[in-house]
């Protein structure tokens, strides 16, 4: 139910009070010319933007005020398919399925890729398949939850003749009992799918229809829930290092430079004596990990963004902090990778042994603290212009501390002080991860919702 | 279609911010106080014993540092308050404060500089007190970097809000780390020894009161011009969905539908 209701961008509205109410189970369809605002009216109830004013209540819960509950009932397919292109559509609906905590959720995953005609090409990855599979796939992520809500915008974009034809049976064999809003240009698929009609033009609703054949309300199904938090991250880290295992986005690349900033700096110092050779590897190690860390960051949150796939994360009902706590596992994992193989160039490079407890302790709280700080910087540029440009900016004089820390503990353990002069440093590595981390829980939420 | 009886935020439009009692008062006080600050700084207080005439400037740059803190304490207020409140006043208090924290920081690092160069025989050394002041200057050099390049007014105040505060927590643990890092600690050079001498004293105090509300008038003339920048936006985008709505209503068959 939507009561003068308005949508927009910024400051303009581009709907304006729309009072509307769609009885469950009911059709409908949305028309208008392009720019009528269509896909914001969508996107809104789809609690991907905030309204502009007036009040939208799905099953009875204000969208705004009751996000994740609004998230868990409703399926929501767009104009990109916000799928992960190196996963299978099988893995993406699995993944999807953990995050909605769906207990049986193997039968129902072959139900809807049989329904959708992608059985055959289930185990493709995704960026393997045509536009119109793709947007199959969509469909199948949309409704795989059994939403009672499903809001399709433009749906039989890119399907084939056939795929759009059979697009009504599609949904009464994946949704039967679900209210549908479907938006679309074509008043042949909004008769076909909907029960009724209303028109989207000048920035106000108009029915073309009156409500008609509405179906008995039915006693409502138990209500989804969210997968736990720990759940929700589990689901979040395998999805991220099934994908970089695939894709080898990152690693290369991130190692390859570090290797090379670490050859730049370790040539640019001359070293008159073999006693600067530790401090020379203090300062090389932690200042060429904090740039590496900022580099990484970028692509951190970055390739969600690309693919379109924060957008399916932000859908879901998880608490949208596991997304960070996620990154940031991941973040902690590249840069000890990184940085172990970093240790390993400079021993030979500057003939230190540097495999020692202190050092690999160092590394450890380092790898901890520092990804608390860049995977917030990650997420706060994630919606910026030139964030490539943005990131090192925003990380690394929050990173310096970091730094210091690791440049001084490492000195304390390569010049023999013992563990009493590297346990303050650690200890303040320890209380950087720990504020940081806990205000990036606390402030995430915020900086990725729009 | 006429602005008359247009109010955005409770106050009609057109009427502007009122030059009030509180302005008069500031900019009186800081006509007669500058010129003072500047006699005494100059020629009131005494030449120090072993730093001669260059000191003086260390008036200056004790107040614009501490000014300097002030702003980013009400960054981090603002920013609070901000994410808190929804509220966008708290984040015109927060931008108007970040861009006068970055040109006292700037001030601060200059004058330490010329002076650290005269004492010390550098430009620059990895003291903490410099360090901090440095890093504090980066974070909020990017603090009003991010803001421009986020399209979004909504989205540009509160990820701005979040690294506001981001930035502000971090400062603690950059002094601390380097305070630790570094043994070198800078003498406080004008309480050291015997400490200030009565005149020294009354022209420090007169200088950080002048600068005090120098820092106000400008702060406040800030936040107006941030709140006049945002209004003009909201009204532009008011009277343009105003005139979309009379011109729908003019369409007969237009109107809102209800169910």
């Amino acid at each position: 139910m939507l009561r003068r209701f308005i949508v927009g961008f910024g400051r303009h509205h581009v709907i304006r009070n729309v009072s509307l109410t769609v009885h469950a189970g009911e059709r409908v369809a949305i028309l208008g010319p392009n720019g009528a605002g269509k896909t914001t009216l969508l996107r809104t109830l789809a609690t991907l933007q905030q309204p502009l004013g007036g009040a939208a209540q799905i099953l009875g819960a204000e969208i705004v005020s009751h996000r994740r509950e609004t998230r868990r009932h409703i399926g929501y397919v767009g104009h990109v398919p916000h799928v992960i292109g190196h996963l299978t559509a099988r893995e993406n609906l699995t993944f999807l399925a953990s995050l909605y905590d769906l207990p049986t959720s193997k039968p129902r995953i072959a139900e809807v890729l049989n329904v959708v005609g992608l059985s055959d090409l289930a185990d493709r990855r995704t960026r393997e398949l045509s536009r119109g599979q793709l947007q199959r796939v969509a469909i199948a992520a949309a409704t795989v939850h059994e939403p009672e809500v499903l809001l399709l915008d433009e749906p039989d974009t890119s399907l084939d003749r056939d795929c759009a034809r059979s697009l009504p049976s599609m949904l009464d064999k994946l949704v039967p009992s679900a209210t549908v809003l479907l938006s679309t240009h074509d008043p042949t698929v909004a008769a076909s799918v909907c029960g009724r009609s209303i028109m989207i033009d000048g920035g106000y609703v108009r029915e073309l229809d009156a409500p008609r054949n509405l179906p008995p309300v039915r006693p409502e199904k138990p209500r989804h829930a969210s997968a736990p938090f720990f759940a929700s991250i589990w689901a979040i880290l395998r999805k991220d290092v099934l994908v970089e295992w695939r894709a080898r986005e990152q690693g290369p690349p991130l190692l390859a430079f570090t290797l090379l900033m670490t050859m730049l700096f370790d040539m640019a110092f001359v070293i008159p004596a073999a006693t600067d050779a530790p401090s020379v590897a203090a300062g090389v190690a932690w200042a060429t990990l904090v740039l590496a860390a900022s580099l990484s960051g970028v692509r951190l949150f970055g390739s969600e963004r690309d693919q379109s796939t924060m957008t399916r994360l932000r859908l879901t009902p998880i608490d949208q902090s596991a997304v960070f706590v996620a990154k940031y596992v991941v973040l902690i994992a590249q840069v000890l990778a990184v940085g172990l193989v970093q240790l390993a160039f400079l021993s030979i490079l500057l003939d230190l042994q540097l495999f020692q407890w202190g050092l690999i302790a160092t590394l450890l709280l380092v790898a901890v603290s520092l990804s608390a700080v860049t995977t917030m910087q990650s997420a706060l540029a994630l919606n910026t212009r030139a964030r490539e440009l943005l990131m090192p900016l925003l990380a690394v004089p929050l990173a310096i501390p970091v730094m210091l820390a690791g440049v001084s503990a490492t000195l304390a353990t390569l010049q023999g002080g013992g563990m009493a002069n590297t346990v303050p440093w650690l200890g303040l590595l320890a209380v950087i991860a720990a504020v940081f981390l806990s205000l990036g829980i606390v402030l995430y939420p915020q900086a990725v919702e729009t | 279609m006429g602005l008359a009886g247009l109010t955005l935020h409770g106050r009609q439009i057109g009427r502007p911010a009122v030059f009030g009692w509180r302005g008069l008062i500031a900019y009186t006080t800081l006509l007669g106080l500058m010129p003072v600050a500047l006699y005494m700084i100059f020629l009131f207080a005494p030449p120090e014993q072993r730093q001669g005439e260059v000191y003086r400037i260390l008036y200056g740059h004790v107040s614009v540092a501490w000014l300097a803190f002030l702003a980013f304490g009400i960054v981090v207020i603002g920013s609070v308050m901000h994410l808190w409140r929804r509220d966008s006043r708290w984040d015109s208090a927060a931008v108007a404060a970040a861009e006068i924290g970055v040109l006292f920081t700037t001030l601060t690092l200059a004058t330490g500089t010329i002076w650290g160069r005269s004492v010390w025989g550098v430009w620059w050394t990895w003291d903490p007190r410099l360090t901090t002041t440095l890093v504090l200057w980066f974070i909020y050099v990017a603090y009003l970097v991010l803001r421009m390049y986020i399209d979004d007014v909504t989205l540009r105040r509160r990820v701005a809000a979040i690294f506001g505060i981001f930035g502000f927590v971090d400062v603690p643990i950059v002094w601390f780390s380097v305070q630790w890092w570094r043994s070198l600690h800078p003498v406080q050079t004008i309480t050291d020894g015997e400490g200030l001498s009565p005149k020294m004293l009354a022209t420090m105090l007169i200088t950080l009161a002048a600068f005090t509300i120098f820092f106000l008038v400008v702060l406040r003339q800030r936040y107006l011009l941030e709140r006049a920048s945002e209004e003009s936006a909201d009204l532009h985008a008011m009277v343009r969905n105003r005139i979309d709505d009379e011109r729908q209503a003019a369409i007969p068959s237009a109107t809102g539908a209800k169910t």
